[in-house]
């Protein structure tokens, strides 16, 4: 018995090892692409095809010259697109955090058929591949002149509400009714009731949404490529694909350099948003 | 002043889909008489049908009745959470039938509490007086006063998820009680606790009605709690109000089989038995036995001119009397000792009487010094009697109390 049991572990221990590699390996291959463009943000131009994975050597390290040329060469401002990436992130996530919630509050609260279609167009929309749009959305969005980065938030509040709303829903079910009961008596009006009972209640859950709603506003390409003027109003991701257009060549390092400053703000909210996520949850595992 | 009248209220629940079942609660056995038999009309599902009360100023009115009788609906509706479909409710002399939760002036604690888990117990507190802009300094000193009166003042600065569920308790009885309502609802708010809390807590309650002065509508489906705690009881089954009375009442005049077996643990025990007229004397035929009646229930048995018929005879395990062995023994009854059960002051004794289960309870000095050693063991043929001063008689027909025929004097109180 003893034996087995003996042996029953060390097949395990075994069985362990071999996932940690097998897991190993895949986290390499995930971080390779990042590691490249960090080591090639620091390389000359010249180095970055021909010894892609190669440290910097005291011959292709380039300094700081490929974060310079980056942001200064180019017909564009690069602190303007960082501004209207900046603004349009924040614009949609927020406006994709206050509506949201507060339909799916509604969907969740109120049991009638019309919240049961909007539900179910919530959860159609995440399923329809952006692709099967993109055509018909960039002519819409001209026609209703919705192709500024001021008004570009409202459609990532299209785009972003089915996951967002799917989310909410979920959450706002497990609030007890009473709670919202108690408010009504204590003498909340429902508008009150939301704001000043269930958000504090839903925090976890807005973060959760928030930090995916900004990665993915941050780092969209597609859309604000089709909808922007993009003469006019270029994002970071729409500024690095530009970027060759003025030199006629392709600068690499300048290129790698760039992505790099585009992912650390990211990177760093999410470190920093963490925190909140795993607080948010084990505080939201306790009703009242 | 707090007058709360109840008027010819009615819930019915549009069944616009197949009827929902609620969710059971959590820590409460399944009761024998879960199955419901709501009416159902062609408008929905008749929740509370008829209710007629009206609750004095600061008096204590207990809601009691089985699961999914409608008590909740009831309380809720004078709470305004529910929609009320017909009949009028007033708050001192108010209608208040479409007026929101907030301005009724009312309070509701909750069985499962409600707090608000992400403020504190002060904000918990506070809350409700905030929104109705009291000042800083004077929402303060209530906070204070009422957290010293359920004695919580050492978790004023604690979230809800830190207290145990007796300590939540109370702060969701200090957060309906803070603002000084009118009216004080309470659904089954006792019924998470466990059993020894919970007489603590019911203890409180009786001590805290004393100091603060409000009418007090309350629900539970436990009839000691309903008894120990009521002014008056109000006993509902189906959506349908049984009786209404002060605890005394309803124990010594049930309205009719459902209120006597709700009332009182263990259960009543109930006989197969025959009413008896001869001229205008009546007695009782059970088992063979005769046994007589008072003067005053003749009297009243008289008044409402009932006939000698068959009838269902009802006697408290309180009130059985076992044979001691002592004086006359002609008029007993007699049944086999199935179980015995010690409940420490007293014996459940359980006899099996023709095939019925009779209870009787003995007080344990008896059993062990009045009778015979080994006289009440499990097994043994005794004997038993009870006094007709305390018998009820239940007509077999309609199962109502034949000394108080009139449905309508119990259960309409306006
Ligand atoms: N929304 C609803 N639609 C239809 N029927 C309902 C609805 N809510 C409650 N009911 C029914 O109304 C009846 C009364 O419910 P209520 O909650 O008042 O019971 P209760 O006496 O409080 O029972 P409990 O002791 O289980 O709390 C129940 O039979 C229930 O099924
Ligand atoms: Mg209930």
């Amino acid at each position: 018995m003893a034996e087995k049991a003996k042996g029953g572990l060390e097949a395990e221990s075994k069985g362990l090892i071999v996932l940690s590699v097998i897991l190993a390996i895949i986290c390499i291959i995930w971080v390779l692409p990042m590691v490249a463009v960090v080591i090639n943000s620091f390389k000359l131009n010249t180095f970055v095809k021909t010894e892609t994975f190669a440290l910097p050597t005291a011959e292709s390290f380039a300094g700081w010259d490929n974060f310079i040329k980056g942001v200064t060469l180019g017909n564009y401002n690069f602190w303007l697109a960082t501004w209207y990436s900046a603004f349009i992130t924040i614009a949609s996530s927020a406006l994709i955090l206050l509506f949201t919630s507060m339909a799916a509050w509604y969907i969740a609260r109120v049991d009638s058929i019309f919240c049961k279609v909007v539900y179910f167009l919530c959860i159609f929309s995440m399923v329809v591949p952006f692709q099967m749009v993109m055509f018909t959305l960039s002519r819409t969005a001209t026609q209703l002149h919705l192709d500024t980065p001021w008004t570009i938030p409202i459609i990532y509040l299209g785009f972003g509400a089915g996951l967002a709303i799917f989310m909410f829903v979920g959450f706002v079910k497990s609030i007890p009714l009473e709670i919202e009961e108690a408010a009504a008596i204590d003498g909340c009006s429902p508008v009150r009731t939301f704001f000043n009972v269930d958000v504090p209640m839903l925090r976890p859950t807005m973060i959760s949404v928030g930090i995916l709603e900004i990665m993915w506003v941050w780092n969209d390409y597609l859309l604000p490529y089709l909808v922007l003027d993009v003469e006019k109003y270029r994002t970071i991701p729409i500024f690095i694909q530009y970027l060759k257009g003025s030199y006629g060549t392709v600068d690499l390092g300048a290129t790698m350099a760039l992505i790099l400053l585009a992912i650390i703000p990211v990177i760093v909210f999410y470190l920093c948003a963490q925190k909140y996520i795993i607080e948010g949850v084990a505080a939201g595992a306790v009703k009242g | 002043m707090a007058e709360v009248v109840l008027e010819h209220i009615e819930k019915i629940y549009p069944n616009t889909e197949p009827k929902k079942k609620k969710k059971p609660k959590k820590g409460q056995p399944a009761e024998p008489e879960k199955k419901s038999n709501l009416k159902i009309t062609d408008e929905g599902v008749v929740a509370v049908e008829d209710f007629n009360l009206k609750v004095a100023d600061r008096e204590f009115v207990v809601l009691v009745g089985p699961s999914g009788c409608g008590k909740s609906t009831t309380l809720r509706m004078v709470a305004g959470l529910e929609s009320i479909t017909r009949g009028t409710l007033t708050i001192d002399g108010v209608e208040m039938n479409d007026v929101a939760p907030k301005d009724r002036d009312i309070a509701m604690v909750f069985q499962n509490y409600a707090l608000y888990p992400h403020m504190t117990v002060r904000d918990n507190l506070a809350f409700p007086l905030k929104l109705r802009k009291v000042d800083p300094a004077e929402i303060n000193k209530k906070v204070e006063e009422a957290a010293q009166i359920l004695g919580i003042t050492q978790f004023l600065d604690r979230k809800p998820k830190a207290l145990s569920g007796g300590q939540r308790q109370r702060v969701a009885i200090g957060r309906a009680i803070v603002r000084e309502p009118k009216v004080l609802l309470m659904d089954e708010p006792l019924s998470n606790l466990d059993a020894k809390l919970r007489n603590q807590m019911r203890a409180e309650i009786i001590k805290l009605r004393q100091r603060i002065n409000t009418t007090f509508m309350y629900v539970t489906h436990d009839q000691t709690e309903a008894m120990t705690l009521g002014d008056r009881i109000v006993i509902m089954k189906d959506g349908i109000v049984q009786q209404i009375g002060t605890p005394q009442d309803v124990y010594d005049h049930p309205a009719n089989i459902f209120v006597s077996g709700f009332i009182g643990v263990p259960q009543m025990n109930y006989f197969n038995a025959d009413l008896k007229k001869d001229g205008d004397t009546y007695s009782v035929l059970v088992e063979g036995v005769t046994i007589e009646l008072p003067e005053d229930k003749q009297q009243r048995l008289r008044e409402n001119g009932v006939e000698a018929q068959p009838i269902t005879l009802g006697a408290r395990p309180e009130h059985v009397s076992i044979y001691d062995g002592k004086g006359d023994q002609s008029h007993m009854l007699s049944g086999v000792v199935d179980v015995s059960e010690m409940m420490g002051s007293e014996v459940h004794l359980h006899l099996n009487v023709d095939g019925q289960d009779v209870i009787v309870i003995v007080p344990t000095t008896d059993v062990n010094f009045t009778f015979e050693k080994g006289a009440l063991d499990v097994g043994k043929t005794v004997k038993f009697t009870f006094s007709g001063a305390v018998v009820h008689l239940f007509s077999k027909e309609t199962e109502e109390n034949l000394e108080y025929k009139n449905q309508e004097q119990h259960t309409f109180d306006l």
